[in-house]
């Protein structure tokens, strides 16, 4: 069994490998995209709409409902970034219930991927709001003697989001293939349905986390920048 | 753990790719669609707004013709009542003034009545008296009414005083006419030159006299000597016997009206 599908080598064209990793992620865009595509080219504005309409306006509601309810001003803003990466986790783990698909969150590849645009996600919504100088001054509040420990805390919960995805999907596959070879039937549906559950709730857990980091980024650019006029 | 750095940075494209992707078909249209139907519920809630306000504003103008309709029938019904009173009025007045025309008449007719039957019984009773008279006359003295009717004339004409003698005696010297006597009963030849020469001397002329029978003449005579005229009948009691009447149908006549009111 393959921990990883990174591992699993789909195409080989002159030393250029094609993992398994970037083609389940495009089985999965595509999935998203044409799904997508499909429903929202009949969109009705009338009184009567349809239930994948319905369906998709929950699922956009929710999502812009959840990062509202972290106390962010404009919800819209961070709809695409946040909605892309539950729907892009919760896809990519709801899938797994297909027999020879591998999620790509169980990739640390993927997981580090996706925690790295979250790294680079936050100090970017925050310069774009408070501009470079406030959101830099974040590193030495309350005291510049924080600033190594402000550093090392950004990157440790960057490592942290990585990790806590590829690690509750990873181990999922590998107690059900664990499973498998103990008692072939029952208990790996047990732990498919429960993989189900555990993958929704990393895709909720990765998105709230990373909407509460561009959160409190903005935040305590605002609250510095509030002290400098009080200051004044 | 491995982590293969170009998948990473493949998963990193893929992934702003997808975000690209998914705000181009599915959060832009999503968004765009729902921000029209809320636009267009709006729109509904407004127009719904409208239609109520003007539901409201015709309520209210109902409501206001509603009241000048009552007010318009409460002042048609007070003219109404006012025409009905004034021609309740005006008929009750007609009414009245029928009955009081109705009444004059009723009181001319009764007292034409009256008069025709205090006539009827005047002459009914002169004549009943005469009559009774005379029968008396013929029944207890065997004579007429003819020689008492002379001797109380010749008597009559005896008692006249100045005036009116002096007035029968130019009278008769003043017209060439004769005089006449004018009888309720024939007289009897002897009657007749006894009453001439009772004339003859009252006048102090020889006169012409002339006899008449006139019936209107109860009991008694008339003597017309050119314009001058005197009578001796019954009827001065007669005239008194008829204010009797007259009065006993006066009080009768008011004491009827007094019980009929």
């Amino acid at each position: 069994m393959e921990i990883t599908p990174d591992s699993w080598i789909v195409y080989d064209w002159h030393g250029w490998q094609l993992n398994a990793t970037v083609v389940f992620t495009w089985v999965i865009m595509a999935l998203l995209v044409l799904g997508s595509w499909a429903i929202t080219t009949g969109l009705s504005s009338g009184p009567t709409v349809s239930r994948w309409q319905i369906m998709l306006e929950v699922i956009v509601t929710t999502i812009r409902d959840q990062i509202a309810e972290v106390g962010t001003e404009n919800p819209g803003r961070y709809l695409p970034f946040i909605g892309t990466l539950f729907l892009f986790i919760a896809t990519a783990n709801i899938l797994s219930i297909l027999p020879g698909y591998q999620a790509p969150t169980g990739s640390l590849s993927t997981t580090a991927a996706l925690a790295i645009c979250v790294l680079i996600a936050v100090p970017l919504f925050s310069i774009t709001k408070r501009g470079l100088g406030t959101y830099l001054k974040t590193y030495i509040q309350p005291s510049p003697l924080m600033l190594p420990l402000n550093i090392v805390a950004t990157i440790s919960r960057t490592i942290a989001l990585a990790v806590r995805l590829y690690g509750n999907v990873m181990s999922g596959t590998v107690i059900v293939g664990i499973l498998i070879s103990i008692a072939p039937f029952f208990f790996p549906v047990v732990m498919q349905l429960l993989g189900l559950l555990t993958g929704l709730i990393q895709a909720y857990i990765f998105a709230i986390l990373a909407m509460v980091y561009i959160a409190s980024a903005s935040r305590a650019g605002r609250s510095t920048t509030s002290e400098s006029n009080e200051k004044d | 753990m491995q982590i293969d750095w170009l998948t990473v940075v493949a998963q990193i494209a893929n992934f702003l790719v997808l975000i690209w992707l998914l705000q181009r078909f599915l959060y832009r249209p999503i968004t765009d669609a729902m921000q029209r139907r809320e636009a267009v519920i709006a729109n509904q809630l407004a127009q719904a707004q409208a239609a109520l306000d003007d539901a409201t504003a015709k309520a209210e103008a109902l409501r206001d013709k509603k009241a000048a309709l009552e007010a318009s029938t409460q002042a048609v019904l007070d003219d109404a009542r006012e025409n009905a009173q004034a021609l309740r009025q005006r008929l009750e007045d007609d009414l009245h003034t029928e009955m009081q025309a109705r009444r004059n008449t009723w009181c001319e007719h009764l007292a034409q009545e009256r008069d025709d039957f205090a006539n009827a019984l005047r002459r009914h009773a002169g004549h009943q008296v005469i009559a009774i008279t005379g029968d008396l006359l013929h029944t207890y003295a065997q004579t007429d009414l003819s020689g008492p009717l002379v001797s109380g004339f010749i008597a009559r004409l005896a008692d006249l005083d100045d005036q009116m003698r002096q007035k029968l005696m130019q009278a008769a010297k003043g017209t060439e006419s004769p005089a006449l006597v004018e009888t309720s009963v024939a007289f009897r030849a002897s009657a007749k030159s006894r009453l001439t020469r009772a004339i003859h001397k009252a006048c102090a002329t020889d006169i012409e006299v002339h006899y008449a029978q006139d019936e209107a003449i109860v009991l008694g005579l008339r003597l017309s000597i050119g314009t001058q005229t005197v009578e001796w009948s019954a009827a001065q009691h007669l005239k008194r016997l008829d204010t009797a009447l007259d009065e006993v149908i006066d009080s009768t006549g008011i004491t009827a009206a007094a019980q009929g009111s």
